[in-house]
């Protein structure tokens, strides 16, 4: 009986066109990803292959996810088919078995939907067999990998996916419930991710309760090298195992449930009885009935009834949506995951921020983004069908109503939907900033958002509309509707991204709390008005097409269009689309004539061929400025520079100097530029490169002046919102916007696929620390060594404009406010302008000033800048070197990006990061304090000592700022709160080294790979000083310093620092500073065992097990075995009173010699022991940081 | 007075629903008889404005029907054979809702217009309860409410009385036939007593086509002393039919009573009747078969 059910239920399946429609979509789509880099599932990137087995089994999973929304078409289409049919009735008078009829639909939908996988993997095959696939990017094909795919993920997950859907199709007996329902847990998954996915105490929670396995892959594969990526599986063991069966064991029990609640008769199952009003009075006898009387009205369809009748509907169709139960389910899920984005957005090392208003919009737009868009397309669905949903339609077609009174009323209704979803979310975020402690609620910015964002969803929300009324069958429209939200996808990737084709779209109206919308918001509207006005067209258009009476055929529908196509019609249809066009010139005038528009295509061929011509120059000698003086006038309201400047230029080469190449960004016009006589040789205005031959060579040792005048200047409005420099408050403007000489290897393409694609050789690595002639350049920039600096700058009287050097002189004239900096000791030439409506805190620390720039919103850690600051210049000149300023200023800027920058006494801070962070728990990580004294340490780190830019260069300034800042950190808060600190380090070195493109460098070799200099150089120098004594660097550190501090050239490299250290540290600690420099050294260590017995003598004697062992690594994740030889930290602590770990009290912390492999260690304790470890302060780099730690078992 | 000139429409899957249908219907009620299939509902759907025939044309008191359909509505009441209402909506929210719709948008007015249609049919007292509560002679009496919203013109009602019990049936045809007394009412249906009950005007279509139209009284005068009537056993059916034009055959108390068209006794055990609507009506259905069997 199972088996005629099942062989006709899959018949039924197979034989649906849908059935065929999303299986051949889906091998498509993934086709598509395995064989282009323009869709992205998942995937290979860099060095792992698109092959890889660890990318198959990936994709095929999360084509299993994807899948969800579209099988749930098969499996609860089988269990409602007979209901909705109406032949539910027949089929249960008939003698079949209850485990029968569902068993047989159940393993029909799970079998259709499995093999809609199966076409994945088909497509995912074939899509890297194409003859456009770079053989270099293909491993060898893994069948197993699809095996284990297969076994490991899709089968059961699908398995619980259908039962799920199985589940719930049957509870609610509705698709729309079905629908519902899912929406929900896939939103729930998403919030239980977010809440636990970036908290790395929580993985092993985030790995269990995700049904799909994908965070539990996700963790289990989080370290991975390419190598492991492109030649291993995980092991079904373990967290991935648990997983599996945990969610196996789920789906069986829903099947089972399933099985129990289901009963064999038309009454949906009801979780709660419905209330039954008794029949509220009989009827009047038909004698009590008077003679036929209607009285008499008019029927009218004047202009003003018609706005009534629109009024009426649109309230009527909007309390039909809102106080539906799928509305009221959504929203709350919708809050649900909002709470979850905006408690955890902008976490910087787990600290949170002050819940600023943009800031909860942002995470509000973030977090409705995808969601509300599905919610627009169902409910452009839901709203289109309804009358014929309900045949209500049969009644109102016949009716005087104007065909565009339905169809706009849905219009207003998915408006008031849109509306409802982000006003209650403005109400979730203020409430969220009131229990934060915050007060400064900005109800004119939620306003302005609410206004912002409906626009931009009912954009949306009239296509769908405008789809479902034209393709008129709900099924095809919200096909269109998807491959309309694809194709938006697949264009951004293939570089179409300017937003006159990009429906709706319009760049992003970036808010910053200095700068408000800025001059952002002209844009962004001026795209949207355009794309309403297409809106309009074709909202005429649909109902135009609006279907009343019979469904009829396109022709028919033509003919009826044409005849509704009245005199209002055209000029309306006629009047947008002129407005569109009209628009849309505008817009091209905009972006494309008066600014420069560059696709990313464009963009990456510009770079190419930036190389391709200029990189023969590379070597060539080009004088060295060592003077500058600017002037510069800001205009920050219309966004205006006028630069003169002045170069003083040597010749500091061997040979004489004949052509000159200038370098200049494209955005800086070049209104004139003077100096000794010469002609132009060529002039790339596109990629900014010009050549002048000078009429007399410049002899070895001679100088020149060199005298620009340059204008920046913000004409109308661009396709991206990338355009920050200058703006109404808050410029910010560095020293890249000035003439450079010399080719300059920063520009060039790095993506080694894209180098392919452009024909250019393998990625250009940085100069190899051997290369002595590579030392006569150092990090920044190529043209010069130290200079002498000068500059006049201009702005609005209600702003403070600033730059390097001291102040001179300040004063007011032609309505303008003029200061006047010198700098009176060399600096790199490297510096910025920065112009604002600033709040000003003074402090002093010895005889240098101390000032922070700040947006008076901003007050928050000022003062803890300023303590971080004297700290940092506390310790690092006592015990490095003298601070070479008088002065060091913190400037806030807009958080258009987020980072903090060190120029010479001045660091420019962004308002994203450190301003805003709430700081008042105690135990959170301050890393106000750390970014201060991070930056503060650059002033020795880079303006005092520079290396020679080659490998390892950024070791010498990055490296060496984070270790002086752990330094100050360590001396504020004491060595146990490190731990967390360098856990989070840890953490984002291993993932980030898993992603890495070219090949991982020791960290002596480091060529500008951030994940080494930050994240390993954290923890490599803690490991340093944990061995050696923080004297011994901190004396290492200092005599560095003083050997190189302002050194000319040839600079210094990180062999020289490794020489200085060795002879500070001793012969014997050469092998560990080996492993830690110049090795990719990685640790398996972990307590295998930990008990504890209570001694006569009240002590306790407590047994370790252990396990140590190390492998070298090569830069593409091959391991050698290694034999451990140094100590490792064993400690044993005590139970903390509040549990926090960094509260424990240390019972027993020494370095021991641990062997190679398992080992016992035993320990005597003078108190009760409640945790053990091997190196439990995380400070070798382990992949595994978890198992350090283990809690101690008590024994008698 | 509705004039139908001339209408055909041919479906995209081939059928034929109407062909060449031409009718006066003059005010008061006008009943539409045919069997399933036969182009009835085509027809009303076609007058309601809710699809356009291939050919032929349309006149409600000198307007036409398909070239001004907005116009049209507007004298339009229509209550289509299957209809669907919000179940979760009162009766009377949503009828005041279809009179917005309608154009009755000065609100006082709708108010005494929604009262008063609920009283006339009888729906007053549970005008609160939600109508997926209703029954169906209930949901059809509300179906006749929102018709007369307007005081239309043209009244089209499509099988009005399928699947409702003899007392609701009454009720409802009580109710049509008061309305009909000033409007052209045109009702269709495949009982032929709900015709024979009311309608002074008649039409039988089948296959699309007119067969008959005009008053009943002129087409039982045509069938006066040719319709026969006898009881035979069950069995005997088969041959009977063979032999005689057999109009109809009913059960009756156990036994089978057949009647047949002929212009003298056919047989022996055969007694004239009086002819009815209904043999007038299946008499129109033989023929068309005969004709076309023999064609």
């Amino acid at each position: 009986m199972l088996r005629e059910v099942l062989r006709f239920e899959l018949r039924q399946q197979l034989k649906s066109p849908l059935f065929w429609v999303i299986a051949l979509a889906f091998a498509a789509l993934a086709f598509a990803a395995a064989g282009s880099d323009h869709i992205r599932v998942g995937g290979g990137i860099g060095n792992i292959h698109r092959n890889a087995p660890f990318v198959v089994a990936q994709m095929l999973l999360i084509f299993t996810v994807i899948g969800m929304f579209l099988v749930a078409v098969f499996v609860a289409g089988a269990a409602l088919r007979d209901f909705d049919t109406g032949m539910a009735e027949m089929i249960f008078a008939t003698p079949v078995s209850r485990r029968a009829y569902l068993g047989g639909r159940f393993v029909a939908g799970y079998l259709a939907s499995v093999v809609v996988i199966v076409f994945v993997a088909v497509g995912l095959y074939l899509g890297v067999l194409m003859p456009w696939v770079d053989p270099a990017r293909l491993g060898a094909t893994s069948l197993a990998a699809y095996g284990y795919g297969f076994a490991v993920f899709v089968l059961p997950t699908m398995f619980f996916i259908a039962a799920f859907l199985f589940l719930l199709a049957t509870l609610t007996r509705s698709m729309l419930g079905t629908y519902v329902g899912l929406i929900a847990f896939f939103v729930l998954w998403q919030v239980a991710l977010t809440l636990i996915r970036d908290d790395i105490d929580h993985w092993t929670l985030a790995s269990l309760i995700d049904p799909f396995g994908v965070a539990a892959f996700d963790v289990v594969t989080r370290y991975w090298s390419a190598n492991d990526r492109n030649t291993r599986l995980p092991q079904v063991a373990g967290l991935l195992l648990a997983n599996r069966v945990l969610w196996f064991s789920v789906g069986a029990a829903m099947v089972a449930t399933t099985l129990a609640v289901f009963r064999l008769n038309r009454e949906p199952l009801r979780l709660w009885p419905r209330r039954r009003r008794a029949a509220a009075g009989s009827e009047t006898p038909d004698a009590a009935r008077g003679r036929l009387v209607v009285p008499p009205v008019t029927l009218r369809i004047d202009a003003a009834a018609r706005f009534q009748q629109f009024v009426k509907l649109a309230r009527f169709e909007t309390r039909s949506v809102l106080l539906g139960v799928p509305f009221l389910v959504m929203l709350g899920f919708a809050m649900a995951n909002l709470g979850g984005f905006v408690a955890n957005s902008n976490e910087i090392y787990g600290t949170r921020v002050y819940p600023v208003t943009h800031l909860m919009i942002e995470a509000m737009n973030g977090s409705y983004n995808f969601l509300l868009v599905i919610i627009v397309a169902f409910y452009a669905g839901e709203l289109v069908w309804r009358e014929r949903g309900a045949r209500v339609n049969e009644v109102t077609d016949a009716f005087p109503l104007s065909d565009w009174i339905p169809l706009l009323s849905k219009l207003a209704a998915l408006a008031a939907v849109i509306g409802t979803f982000l006003l209650v979310g403005s109400i979730e975020t203020m409430v969220y900033q009131l229990i934060r402690g915050y007060s400064h609620i900005e109800p004119g910015l939620y306003l302005s958002n609410i206004a912002l964002a409906d626009l931009q969803f009912l954009l949306i929300g009239t296509l769908m509309l405008f789809l479902q009324v034209l393709s008129n069958n709900k099924f095809l429209g919200y096909l269109l509707t998807v491959i309309f939200l694809i194709s938006k996808i697949v264009l951004t990737q293939l570089h179409f991204d300017h937003h006159l084709y990009d429906f709706g779209g319009a760049p992003q109206a970036k808010y910053s709390d200095m700068n408000g919308y800025g001059h952002f918001l002209a844009g962004h509207l001026w795209f949207r008005a355009y794309w309403a006005c297409l809106a309009v067209a074709m909202m005429v258009v649909a109902a135009l097409y609006w279907l009343r009476g019979t469904s009829q055929g396109w022709k028919e529908r033509t003919r009826i269009a044409r005849q509704r196509f009245d005199a209002p019609a055209r000029a309306l249809l006629a009047a947008s689309l002129v407005a569109f066009a009209g628009l849309g010139v505008w817009i091209f005038y905009n972006t494309n004539i008066i600014n420069h528009y560059v696709p990313g295509d464009l963009k990456n061929e510009r770079d190419a061929s930036y190389e391709k011509q200029y990189r023969q120059y590379k070597d060539l000698p080009q004088p060295r400025i060592v003077d500058v003086k600017i002037d510069m006038d800001i205009f920050p309201h219309e966004r205006h520079v006028e630069v003169r400047g002045h170069y003083h230029l040597i010749n500091r080469s061997p040979v004489a100097i004949r052509d000159l190449h200038m370098r200049l960004p494209i955005h800086m016009d070049l209104v004139d530029v003077r100096f000794p006589e010469h002609s132009v040789v060529s002039d790339d205005r596109d990629l900014g490169y010009t050549i002048y031959r000078l009429a007399q060579p410049l002899a070895p040792g001679a100088a020149m002046d060199f005298d620009f005048t340059l204008r920046y200047l913000s004409r109308g409005f661009r396709n991206t919102p990338d355009d920050h420099r200058v703006v109404d408050n808050g410029t910010f403007i560095d020293s890249s916007n000035f003439p450079h000489f010399g080719y300059d290897d920063q520009g060039q393409l790095e993506d080694r696929n894209e180098r392919r694609r452009y024909g250019l050789g393998p990625v250009p690595r940085m100069p190899k620390i051997d290369d002595e002639s590579a030392r006569r350049n150092h990090l920044i920039g190529i043209d010069s060594d130290w200079v002498t600096f000068e500059t006049t700058v201009s702005t609005v009287p209600d702003q403070i404009a600033l730059a390097p050097g001291y102040l001179q002189k300040e004063w007011t004239a032609n309505g303008r406010r003029y200061f006047h900096y010198k700098q009176d000791t060399p600096i790199l030439n490297f510096f910025s302008f920065q112009s604002a409506r600033y709040a000003v805190k003074r402090d002093r620390w010895k005889d240098v000033a101390l000032e922070v720039y700040y947006d008076p919103q901003h007050a928050y850690n000022i003062d803890r800048m300023i303590y971080a600051a004297r700290k940092s210049l506390e310790h690092y000149s006592q015990v490095y070197s003298p601070y070479q300023f008088r002065q060091l200023r913190i400037l806030e800027f807009p958080g258009y990006e987020r980072f903090a920058q060190s120029f010479a006494n001045t660091v420019p801070f962004s308002e994203a990061i450190g301003f805003i962070a709430d700081l008042r728990k105690p135990e959170d990580i301050d890393y106000v304090f750390y970014v201060t004294a991070h930056e503060v340490a650059h002033q020795w780190w880079a303006h005092q000592v520079i290396g020679a830019y080659l490998q390892g260069v950024t070791m010498l300034d990055e490296t060496f700022a984070q270790y002086s800042a752990l330094m100050v950190q360590e001396h504020e808060y004491g060595w146990p709160r490190m731990r967390k600190f360098l856990k989070y380090e840890l953490d984002r070195y291993l993932r980030d080294r898993s992603g890495e493109l070219v090949e991982e460098m020791p960290l002596s070799l480091v060529e500008n790979q951030q994940y080494i200099h930050y994240q390993k150089g954290s923890l490599v120098m803690y490991s340093l000083k944990d061995y050696l004594g923080e004297d011994v660097v901190d004396r290492t550190l200092a005599r560095f310093d003083e050997e190189t501090a302002f050194q000319m050239p040839p600079y210094t490299t990180t062999r020289e620092f490794l020489t200085d250290l060795r002879q500070e540290a001793g012969p014997k600690w050469s092998p560990l500073i080996a492993d830690l420099f110049e090795k990719l050294t990685v640790f398996d260590n972990r307590v295998v065992s930990a008990t504890a017995k209570h001694r006569s003598d009240g002590k306790y004697d407590v047994t370790l097990e252990v396990h140590t062992s190390k492998v070298y690594v090569d830069g593409i994740g091959k391991e050698s075995p290694a034999t451990v030889s140094d100590p490792i930290d064993v400690g044993v602590f005590g139970q903390a009173p509040d549990g926090q770990e960094q509260h424990q009290k240390v019972l027993y912390l020494a370095k021991r010699s641990v062997p190679d492999g398992n080992s016992s260690i035993t320990l005597t304790v003078d108190s009760v022991p409640f945790e053990v470890g091997l190196d439990p302060y995380n400070k070798l780099i382990d992949r595994v940081s978890d198992d350090n730690r283990m809690r101690v078992t008590l024994t008698q | 007075m509705l004039e139908i000139r001339d209408l055909s429409k041919t479906y995209a899957n081939g059928v034929q629903a109407l062909r060449n249908v031409s009718l006066q219907i003059p005010t008061g009620m006008f009943g539409l008889l045919g069997p399933n299939g036969a182009g009835k509902s085509s027809l009303m759907r076609t007058i309601a404005t809710l699809q356009d025939p291939d050919s032929g044309s349309i006149q409600l008191d000198g307007l036409d029907v398909l070239a001004n359909k907005p116009a049209a509505r507007r004298l339009l009441g229509y209550l289509p054979q299957e209809f669907g209402l919000y179940p979760k909506v009162s009766a009377e929210a949503m009828l005041d809702h279809f009179a917005v719709l309608k154009g009755v948008v000065a609100r006082g007015e709708r108010r005494a217009l929604v009262e008063a249609l609920l009283q006339q049919v009888n729906l007053w007292d549970v005008r609160k309860r939600k109508l997926g509560t209703y029954s169906g002679g209930m949901r059809q009496r509300f179906g006749i409410a929102q018709a007369l919203i307007g005081s239309p013109k043209l009244i089209i009602v499509d099988e009005p009385t399928a699947g409702l019990d003899p007392e609701e049936r009454n009720r409802f045809l009580n109710l049509l036939a008061e309305i009909g007394e000033n409007v052209v009412v045109i009702l269709s249906t495949h009982i032929v007593e709900d015709v024979t009950d009311l309608c002074p005007r008649m039409a039988i279509i089948s296959q699309g086509r007119v067969l008959l139209s005009g008053q009943p009284a002129e087409a039982l005068s045509a069938l006066q002393g040719r319709v026969w009537r006898k009881a035979i056993a069950h069995s005997d059916i088969e041959a009977c039919k063979s032999r005689f034009v057999v109009l109809s055959t009913r059960l009756s108390g156990g036994k089978t009573i057949i009647h047949v068209l002929a212009d003298a006794l056919p047989e022996e055990g055969f007694t004239a009747v009086a002819p009815d609507l209904e043999d007038v009506y299946f008499g129109q259905l033989r023929q068309q078969a005969a004709t076309r069997s023999a064609a």
